[in-house]
């Protein structure tokens, strides 16, 4: 990975966006954005199978207000991550945490792909609580020292 | 007290001094900041969107409202105490920093916009609940809103990359040279 991430940060693109300073800021900015309407949606959708709010309606009528926004957000999040990995490769691919949420992205999905067909309370608890994990885990790859030796495996 | 010399006395407290010597804590609290900042968005999205006609448009405003708010202001309050200890850390470089004056005057337009609705669209709402739509005066805070906690979020992660000192941990045991590869972005 190492390597590759080397490689990743001589390339045009690359430099393009290291040579702009408000560039990085301004995609965590819209990551952050995109965050948040992906985290107001499955709150609402796994709240809504708590019956603690949207009680008029069913949960198909409800993931199917919230649904879409959850997928825009993710391609937003997607989209602006790429550009994050692209902007600076080691900070990211060299970084556990990184990997980590990365991990955890496919499990919070697969989650709620879950709790939207089979609206089990406990399910869309535990969805909920691997969405706070990645956003966590999101920040720490700012701090990824906090893991210690695990932090420089990646990073040889 | 000079209010001049609340950011020093903050900044050297207990509590402080106790963040900026965990290698742990600033980052958790930041990371809890995130979080509560999401759902204090994600979930005014629900309410702009609804007053703007654009989502839920055929749900009552009042019922979407008490579904949504206590969320809002539970997070709000997550939003507020997480930020308030990262200000404490480095309260006098926070206090002089432009991203972070300018992002606690949205915080008060915020409020601001929210009471102009409650004095006027909101008193009404017998009359519009059930409506696509809120009428104009509450379309207009709705498009307030939205474009103040844009600017809000924007301005929270120019904080972090204005800010002049860094939140990187202060620990004796910790080799600082290490840890110059490390500042926090």
């Amino acid at each position: 990975m190492k390597p590759f991430a080397e490689w990743l940060a001589q390339t045009a693109p690359s430099l393009a966006i290291q040579n702009h300073e408000w560039v990085i800021p301004t995609i965590q900015s819209i990551h952050i954005l995109a965050i948040c309407a992906f985290v107001g949606s499955v709150l609402m959708i796994d709240l809504r199978v708590l019956g603690w709010v949207w009680r008029d309606h069913s949960l198909p009528e409800t993931t199917a207000r919230f649904g879409p926004w959850v997928w825009w957000a993710l391609g937003v999040l997607l989209a602006t991550g790429v550009l994050m990995i692209v902007g600076e490769p080691p900070r990211e691919l060299l970084a556990i945490s990184f990997w980590m949420k990365m991990s955890l992205v496919a499990v919070a999905i697969a989650a709620h792909a879950a709790v939207a067909r089979r609206p089990v309370k406990a399910l869309a608890v535990a969805a909920f609580v691997v969405v706070v994990c990645v956003i966590v885990l999101g920040r720490l790859i700012a701090y990824d020292y906090v893991w210690g030796s695990w932090s420089t495996w990646l990073k040889g | 007290m000079d209010i001049a010399a609340v950011p020093a006395w903050l900044e050297a407290s207990t509590v402080a001094t106790a963040i900026r010597n965990s290698l742990y804590l600033f980052p958790l609290i930041e990371s809890f900041h995130v979080l509560g900042v999401s759902i204090v968005v994600g979930t005014v999205l629900v309410i702009d969107l609804r007053l703007l006609g654009l989502a839920s448009s055929r749900r009552p405003f009042t019922v979407i409202a008490s579904d949504v708010f206590r969320w809002t202001w539970m997070a709000f309050a997550l939003a507020a105490l997480t930020g308030a200890l990262m200000f404490a850390t480095n309260a006098t470089s926070y206090y002089v920093n432009t991203a972070f004056r300018t992002k606690m005057v949205m915080l008060v337009l915020a409020g601001l916009n929210m009471a102009v609705f409650e004095m006027t669209a909101r008193r009404s709402v017998g009359d519009w609940d059930r409506d696509t739509a809120a009428p104009a005066a509450g379309r207009r805070v709705a498009i307030l809103s939205l474009a103040i906690w844009i600017v809000v979020v924007f301005l929270g992660r120019w904080v972090g990359f204005t800010l002049s000192t860094t939140a990187a941990p202060a620990n004796e045991e910790i080799n600082l040279e290490e840890l110059e590869n490390l500042i926090p972005k």
